[in-house]
């Protein structure tokens, strides 16, 4: 090679070093990051999911599950929150219900990060910001990851061209990687398939009585502020389904369907006693109208491009207002929480009594931001 | 709307004048419109990591591109591209509208098995290009031939990776797609190769082409069955793993490379570093485009270009939306194809499938189809571009208008399906 030729060459190359390096520091960073989760008042103890699966000990997909045990014994719940981390308000709900609740009678279950993988990247092409931020009543800035549908690939690739579910179902390759498509999980299969398999096992060994899965969808899919349940739990969700529409909440009872496998809401039922829930809320910063995607738009919901849609008779949303915050999103999960305890206990000898979890009413009153429940 | 407006038209402006007037490489012209559009967009000290991310987005097909272009030189410095293209002709000389149909039907196998249309031109596609040479079919009409056999290829069962983008995207189990695909895919692939070669090649003279297969023939002498065993490597690994799945799918670009280690001991000698080295220079420049298309779809999602984009598309009446969906998805496959699919193929399929209340099935298989004219879009054109490479055809804009025939009775054909899902799904 001439000296003419060095010289471009090796600008080049120092070029992409030093971009290499930038991008390469923000991925580790973010990889890295340990979120600003507390431990509330009625948290009684933690422990991992590789209790469940030891071979999740020692890796990034060890979730802490946070455990609110009441003074007497009585029915349980397991919380899910974080199966799809670009789903925040399924995050933030369960961290909120972790650092606010207190359980009287029964024991809740608390996973604020089931897929925690998938926290520590953002999906290519889709533009997202790494990171949400929120002021707490005492001034204090509290960051939270903004993650990835699906689980690293650091941790789990290359992807097939077609994934096959133990079912037999084929999907796109990369749903291997996706949570809510591996249960009831292999206990020595992909990572993604050894985390749904502790949480099948866990809520098997601890007998849980219900499962809520916590989820965020498009304005433009069907499937929005709704209730998906299993067959066996039909009769709780009705019954929570119709308390939060008496209420003034949007919210339509989906059957879990038959023939779509790896779900929380089908397998879990099929495969444990517990009785499955998923719910999903819509969120513009997912869908695939958005316009210009960063944290104000994962925080506020506000997008031109979805007020376009909703006026053309496109969404499954009320988006009249020309926005969906976060604090409406969560709310609707909290108190779906609620309703959904409320109807266990009218419909079980087993008692779950709680109190504290912040309501939809107290998340959507004027002035109030969602920091104001965050320790 | 304005500021996304202002975003992407930054974007397109930089792109053009990279491109067409300062001729820069297509990948660099992308970096640079997509540095443009963060910048303009406010992504400040983020742009390098959006850029980067974005890059990531085509990391498995650049990879794939990568190691199907070093089987290629090797099948082809070791004389085993000469050996079968001459085997092909010598059995099949007497049948000519059977001979193209097999040829379509073997390029499109990789494709079919991969999803991919790329790896099936630089695989089958570069085998069958000498053996349309041999049948005297020109280089552009070979190209062409070669491009809508990779194009179909991708779209056909078992593997359609766009269906499967849509899939993911709209919460659909890609199950019950093969009839609809084969329907949709065979029925082209026949009509297209007849059309395309059958008027050169009806009238091979076998005893005429003797003398030119030559240099071939001894190649078969001298090395006898082993000069054949990349390929049989090659359809025994794909076959394994992909379609009777044996273990875990250990990926194109692995059966790739092991298929081309074999290849060195199988033929005429060659210095593989230098190899090596040829193919990955020959593949740069389409990897660039890969890497640069990352990064410019990745920006204009952060700045709302992408959805100014997709509801400008959606805002049409919705009597117009096949027709937007047939110009809209194409023209975004200039970008990328696989792009075209997830930012337009899913809102699409919502609509048609949901909305119209379409069959799921049918609906995003003939989707899938039009997805596929964007690999024959410049300046990406990953079918086009490598079909062209592959049979010398400079510039690639004539094999780009023999298509357009093909091309517009595939997008037609693909309407008919979308339109008419309903009756079409009564047939499986």
């Amino acid at each position: 090679m001439t000296k003419k030729k060095w010289i471009p060459a090796v600008i080049i190359l120092a070029i992409a070093a030093v971009v290499g390096g930038v991008a390469a520091a923000s991925f580790i960073a973010k990889r890295n990051f340990v979120e600003d989760i507390y431990e509330g008042e009625g948290v009684t103890s933690t422990f991992t999911l590789s209790e469940y699966n030891e071979n999740l000990e020692g890796t990034v997909a060890d979730a802490t599950v946070y455990v609110l045990q009441g003074e007497e014994e009585g029915a349980s719940l397991l919380v899910l929150g974080g199966t799809h981390p670009n789903e925040p308000s399924g995050h933030m709900a369960a961290i909120l219900l972790e650092e606010n609740a207190t359980v009287e009678v029964g024991t809740i279950y608390v996973i604020t990060n089931v897929n925690n993988s998938a926290f520590t990247h953002n999906d290519p092409l889709e533009g997202s910001p790494q990171y949400i931020n929120f002021t707490t009543s005492t001034g204090e800035t509290r960051t939270f990851h903004y993650g990835s549908r699906a689980t690293n690939p650091i941790d789990q690739w290359p992807d097939p061209d077609i994934y096959t579910h133990s079912s037999g179902q084929t999907l796109s390759g990369s749903e291997t990687r996706n949570l809510n498509r591996c249960y009831p999980g292999i206990e020595d299969g992909t990572i993604t398939e050894q985390v749904a398999y502790a949480v099948t096992t866990m809520i098997q060994e601890l007998d849980i009585t219900m499962t809520i899965d916590l989820h965020e969808s498009s304005p433009e899919y069907s499937v929005n502020n709704a209730t998906v349940a299993h067959e066996n739990a039909m009769s709780i969700a009705s019954e929570g389904v119709l308390n939060l529409q008496l209420e003034g909440i949007s919210m339509s009872l989906e059957p879990s369907p038959v023939s779509l496998h790896g779900l929380t809401h089908r397998e879990l039922g099929d495969f444990t006693n517990t009785y499955a829930l998923l719910m999903e809320t819509g969120n513009p910063s997912q869908g695939r109208l958005r316009g210009a995607t960063n944290e104000e738009l994962v925080l506020t919901g506000e997008d031109p491009c979805y007020e376009i849609a909703y006026d053309l008779g496109l969404l499954y949303v009320d988006y009249s207002s020309g926005s969906l915050p976060i604090e409406t999103r969560v709310g609707r999960h909290l108190q779906g929480i609620i309703e959904y305890i409320n109807a266990l206990n009218n419909n079980s000898e087993d008692q779950l009594v709680v109190t504290g979890i912040p309501t939809y009413d107290e998340l959507t009153a004027d002035g109030v931001s969602l920091g104001d429940f965050l320790l | 709307m304005v500021a996304y407006f202002i975003a992407f038209a930054v974007m397109i402006g930089i792109f053009v004048v990279g491109c067409f007037v300062a001729k820069l490489p297509v990948g660099v012209s992308m970096m640079l419109a997509a540095l443009g559009g963060a910048l303009v967009g406010g992504a400040g000290t983020d742009t390098i990591r959006l850029m980067v991310e974005g890059e990531f987005g085509y990391v498995d097909t650049i990879l794939t591109i990568a190691t199907a272009m070093v089987f290629m030189k090797v099948i082809e410095d070791s004389g085993a591209l000469d050996a079968l293209s001459s085997l092909i002709v010598e059995k099949f000389h007497r049948f000519p509208a059977i001979l193209l149909i097999l040829i379509m039907l073997i390029i499109m196998f990789p494709g079919m098995i991969t999803g991919s249309s790329t790896a099936a031109v630089l695989s089958a596609g570069s085998i069958m290009a000498p053996v349309l040479a041999l049948m005297g079919i020109d280089a552009v009409t070979s190209a062409a031939i070669i491009a809508m056999g990779g194009l179909l290829g991708m779209i056909a069962p078992p593997v359609n990776t766009v269906a499967l983008v849509i899939c993911a995207g709209i919460d659909v189990p890609y199950v019950g797609f093969t009839g609809p695909l084969l329907l949709l895919t065979i029925p082209l692939a026949i009509i297209f190769v007849l059309f395309l070669g059958y008027r050169k090649a009806k009238n091979l003279d076998y005893e005429t082409l003797k003398p030119a297969l030559e240099k071939q023939n001894e190649v078969r002498k001298q090395y006898g069955i082993r000069i054949y065993i990349p390929f049989a490597v090659l359809v025994i690994l794909m076959v394994a793993f992909k379609v009777l799945q044996i273990a875990d799918d250990i990926g194109m670009p692995l059966i790739f490379l092991i298929s081309a280690f074999v290849g060195i001991f199988t033929g005429k000698k060659f210095n593989v570093f230098k190899l090596v080295t040829d193919a990955i220079r020959t593949a740069a420049p389409v990897m660039g485009i890969l890497m640069g298309v990352g990064m410019f779809i990745e920006i204009m999602t952060y700045t709302g270009a992408r959805g100014l984009v997709v509801i400008t598309c959606l805002r049409l009446p919705q009597m117009l939306w096949l027709l937007a969906a047939c110009i809209s998805i194409p023209l975004f496959g200039a970008v990328s194809s696989y792009g075209a699919a997830s930012v337009l193929g899913v809102p699409f399929a919502l609509m048609f499938a949901t909305l119209l209340g379409g069959d799921d099935v049918v609906v995003l298989a003939g989707l899938s189809l039009i997805v596929s004219v964007g690999d024959m879009m410049p300046p990406t054109a990953l079918a086009g571009l490598f079909a062209a490479q592959i049979t010398n055809v400079k510039p690639y804009t004539k094999v780009l208008k023999k298509c357009i025939i093909p091309i517009i009775v595939l997008l037609a054909y693909a309407a008919f399906f979308v339109a008419n899902s309903n009756l079409i799904a009564n047939l499986f």
